[in-house]
């Protein structure tokens, strides 16, 4: 049965079902569609480590359900530029910007929106922009410097 | 088997590109659903279970009960945790399962099961337990689970020498583990074979303890091991485990369960709240003479390794400085509260908040440098430690002659605002660690390394051991590509894997990279044994191409003289006895960490402004990821130190089970840490190098609370050191603080 309710993700169109209508974006993602690189954490808003983008805003896919986005555009980590990828993991690996590795699609897809100027980031702020991601390993030293490269 | 294992372990190049897989991304779309019924009460008796209106929903398709584990109990130590309990002793203990096809089915089936609770009473602090005349457990009336006990030294001739004794009573909290990944797993059934697919630091032994059981139902098992979002000490045996097999044996359905954060903050494990009451003596000139310790641990409801993180705790400490004679009285003690689990440090990060503090004040009544105090009584290279460990390469005087010049060189920075509200204070704390532990498990204490060559080409390189985000893939491909000179995409590398790799102990005691590049080389050798003896024999030329005699070999269907197993066992280690004396570590590793710190004596609000940790890790060989592995575990320790606790109400239950309310250190709170590599060469390693995983949180929570002394002049004897804590201890004792003077 038809819904009528598109979703895009990654530059592709998904008709919800209706029995997704009222059920998480996160779990659609990765039940649905199989995008793995969208994690979940907490579900409830805390640790960040499904940061996905509505349109061009970061927000807890966790936090949302789908019938809510309708007609809106979800971007994952699948679905960033490659070479952003590969320069961020790059960045990684020079300032040992992950350990367990969990935190790190939260933090891929803060960063992409750091640096695709998403927001007007003062000297510090970033600090206070990323206080929503929780990497339990404890490496925001690096990762600050990770993302201090790419921005 | 639906689809094929291994999986080949994700490398750090596929943990930045967001490709590794955890185990809840590996579940199939087809896989049942289980999920685990927890007790709401922190002590009830199950008078009944009615699953007739779950097992009616549509879509549900079976129930298990503690009945059908009857007899079956978890526990490395002590047998003691049931898989589902007839008598729940904790607010989350599982009482019953279900499995549904789907999770609407199986949320409706948990709703629809009626269980009959007869509340009993219940002890959820270790004075309450001790008190109490219930026991928690039949066979223990007095709830003590475990007791330890040792005693070094003259104690008669020693107490005449003490001019000084300082003593207090500290308390360190219940932690959760808090890894990012909630616990999770998936088994795969084939016939009698299950697998069970989950993150865990210590797959083989993991198996092992379930084997027996799994065998029982007429089953196999294997493990394996997909990429693991953090541990820290906690994910290894678990309920939820058997719950999952049973269901897959008995469905011959493949299953799944995914913990809620919920979930997995009440029912998964934490740091055991231990109580110290410590004193130590000197001589008037400042000799350390004495310690001795009375230590209460509490167990939560189970034992796990609660009395080996005891035992720890009671002593290991000690072998810092030369005392001459030293006393431990130990207790674990059985409470309603969630089981306790190692946790980074094992217990010695609790026991390091007591001591450091302890020779901190030591030297302020003995008008005593802090760090002159430490350096004059430390251990030293050649020494053997009052419980009996050889010490090998020492970099502790470095250590902390560079902590000490940091904070002397920062202090005359004066580049912090001085004010009546604003207090700055400066803190220093010692440690050390062993790397493995002999007494661990007394059958064996060994890493295996295994190579073979893949039929498609290139090397595999197998190990029981994991790789828990420090490194193991990248010392391991290091070490063969260095030795073998090949080509890092020549290697692949499955850890974990119980059905493909050797046997593995796990990640416990700080041991894994030490040991497993140790065997690496050692596999390398046999290796390299077998290349000779297939180059004579093929008559190819020395030295040969490697490539070119593979391929020979292949030909003539030897590949099979090319698979070879590594073995390390350290050497001088033994079993220690009952009072837990002997050379348990290969070497041991030692730092010195300072912090100045910020309290804001409005709200006794602490804020750690600059931290230093100095390590003596041998010679380092990764230095990117051991400077990371520092810094994780300094911010991990300001947690343990400032915000994290298991806040447990007198009913039982826990009021802060996710992170908002137990609070992590996020990016707001990252202190820059400076990382001091003190270079030593440990000949006993590889390459020179020890160990770093769970050092560089014994001695933050000394580290700060010495720093909050200086600041305030008030000591804080309990953790975390909470603003309304601190304020509490500022105000109460009515003394009035004086502007900031230095
Ligand atoms: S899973 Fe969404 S914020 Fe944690
Ligand atoms: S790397 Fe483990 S949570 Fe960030």
């Amino acid at each position: 049965m038809s819904t009528g309710v598109y979703l895009r993700v990654n530059g592709e169109e998904h008709e919800i079902p209706g029995q997704w209508l009222g059920r998480r974006l996160l779990d659609y993602l990765r039940h649905e569609l199989r995008l793995m690189s969208v994690k979940e954490g907490c579900g409830e808003g805390d640790c960040g480590a499904c940061t996905v983008f509505v349109d061009t805003e970061p927000v807890c896919a966790c936090l949302l359900l789908c019938g809510v986005v309708a007609d809106r555009n979800i971007t994952t980590i699948e679905g960033l530029p490659k070479d952003f990828r590969q320069s961020f993991a790059q960045l990684c690996e020079k300032h040992g910007g992950l350990q367990c590795g969990f935190c790190t699609p939260g933090f891929t897809m803060m960063s992409a929106w750091l640096t695709g100027g998403g927001t007007e980031t003062g000297k510090d702020s970033v600090n206070k922009l990323m206080a929503g991601n929780i990497c339990r390993c404890g490496i925001y030293q690096q990762l600050k410097k990770v993302i201090a490269e790419l921005i | 088997m639906n689809s094929p294992s291994p999986f080949n372990t994700a490398s750090f190049r596929q943990r930045a590109l967001a490709e590794a897989r955890y185990a809840a991304d590996i579940i199939p779309q087809t896989a049942i659903l289980a999920e685990v019924v927890r007790c709401p009460h922190p002590h009830a008796l199950v008078k009944h279970i009615d699953s007739r209106a779950t097992l009616a929903v549509p879509g549900v398709l079976a129930v298990l009960t503690a009945a059908d584990f009857e007899g079956t109990h978890l526990g490395h130590i002590h047998s003691d945790e049931p898989v589902l309990s007839s008598v729940a002793r904790y607010v989350g203990d599982g009482v019953a399962a279900v499995a549904a096809r789907d999770r609407q089915s199986l949320m409706r089936g948990i709703e629809a099961l009626r269980v009959d609770y007869e509340v009993l009473p219940h002890a959820i602090t270790i004075d309450d337990a001790l008190a109490s005349p219930v026991a928690i457990h039949d066979f223990c009336a007095d709830n003590i689970a475990d007791k330890f006990q040792a005693i070094r030294g003259d104690w008669q001739a020693v107490k005449s020498r003490v001019a000084l004794w300082v003593e207090n009573t500290f308390e360190t909290a219940a932690v959760p583990h808090a890894y990012l990944e909630p616990r999770a797993c998936l088994v795969r059934v084939d016939g009698n074979r299950l697998e069970l697919v989950c993150g865990s630091h210590a797959p083989s032994m993991m198996a092992d303890s379930y084997r027996p059981i799994v065998a029982g139902w007429g089953s196999q098992l294997e493990v394996v091991t997909p990429a693991i979002g953090g541990s820290f000490g906690a994910k290894w045996g678990h309920p939820t485990h058997l719950v999952c097999l049973l269901f897959a044996q008995r469905l011959q359905r493949d299953v799944a369960m995914v913990l809620s954060r919920r979930d997995d903050m009440i029912a998964g494990r934490t740091r055991a709240a231990m109580r110290f009451k410590m004193r130590i003596g000197a001589t008037a000139e400042g000799e350390l003479v004495a310690k001795e310790t009375v230590l209460w641990s509490d167990n939560g409801a189970y034992s796990l390794h609660g009395p080996a993180v005891m035992k720890a705790a009671a002593i290991r400490g000690d072998n810092l400085y030369r005392f001459s004679a030293v006393k431990a009285d130990a207790q674990l003690i059985y409470t309603n509260n969630m089981p306790s689990e190692c946790f980074r440090g094992f217990g010695i990060t609790q026991s390091t908040f007591a001591q450091e503090q302890l020779i901190d004040e030591l030297a302020h009544r003995l008008n005593l440098d802090p760090v002159k105090l430490r350096l004059s009584n430390i251990v030293h290279e050649g020494d053997t430690t009052v419980h009996g460990w050889k010490i090998g390469s020492c970099g502790i005087a470095d250590c902390l002659d560079s902590i000490s010049k940091r904070i002397s060189q920062h202090r005359r920075g004066k580049t912090l605002p001085r004010n009546e509200r604003y207090r700055t204070g400066y803190g220093l704390a010692a440690f050390i660690h062993c790397i493995g532990n002999r007494g661990y498990d007394t059958r064996f204490d060994r890493a295996f390394v295994k190579l073979a060559v893949l039929p498609e080409g290139g090397i595999r390189i197998s190990s029981g051991e994991v790789e828990l985000g420090c490194g193991t893939v990248e010392v391991l491909t290091k070490t063969v590509a260095r030795e073998l000179a090949v080509s890092r995409d020549q290697l692949e590398v499955v850890l974990g894997n119980t059905a493909t790799g050797p046997h593995g102990m796990g990640s416990f005691a700080s041991r894994t990279s030490f040991f497993v590049a140790m065997a690496a080389e050692d596999a390398c050798r046999r290796f390299k044994q077998g290349v000779q003896r297939l180059m004579v024999e093929f008559a190819m030329p020395n030295p040969p191409i490697l490539s070119e005699l593979i391929e020979h070999a292949r030909q003539q269907q030897r590949l099979g003289d090319l698979e070879v197993t590594g073995v390390y066992q350290p050497t001088g280690v033994v079993v220690p006895d009952e009072s837990g004396y002997g050379n348990i570590s290969a070497a041991y590793t030692f730092g010195a960490h300072g912090c100045c710190i910020q309290v804001d004596t409005y709200t006794g609000k602490v804020t750690v402004r600059q931290y230093w940790a100095a390590h003596d890790a041998g010679t380092i060989v990764n230095s990117n990821g051991a400077q990371g592995q520092v810094i994780g575990g300094v911010i991990q320790g300001i947690g343990f130190a400032l915000t994290e606790c298991a806040s447990v109400a007198e009913n039982g239950q826990l009021l802060n089970p996710g992170y908002l309310d137990n609070r992590v250190p996020t990016f707001a709170d990252a202190t820059p840490v400076e990382v001091l590599f003190i270079n030593t060469f440990e000949k006993k390693g590889p390459a020179g190098a020890k160990t770093i995983g769970e050092p560089p949180i014994i001695p933050v929570a000394a580290c700060i609370a010495n720093a909050v002394h200086d600041a305030v002049g008030v000591r804080i004897y309990r953790l975390p050191i909470t603003s309304e804590r601190l304020w509490r201890a500022m105000n109460d004792d009515g003394s009035r603080l004086e502007p900031d003077d230095n």
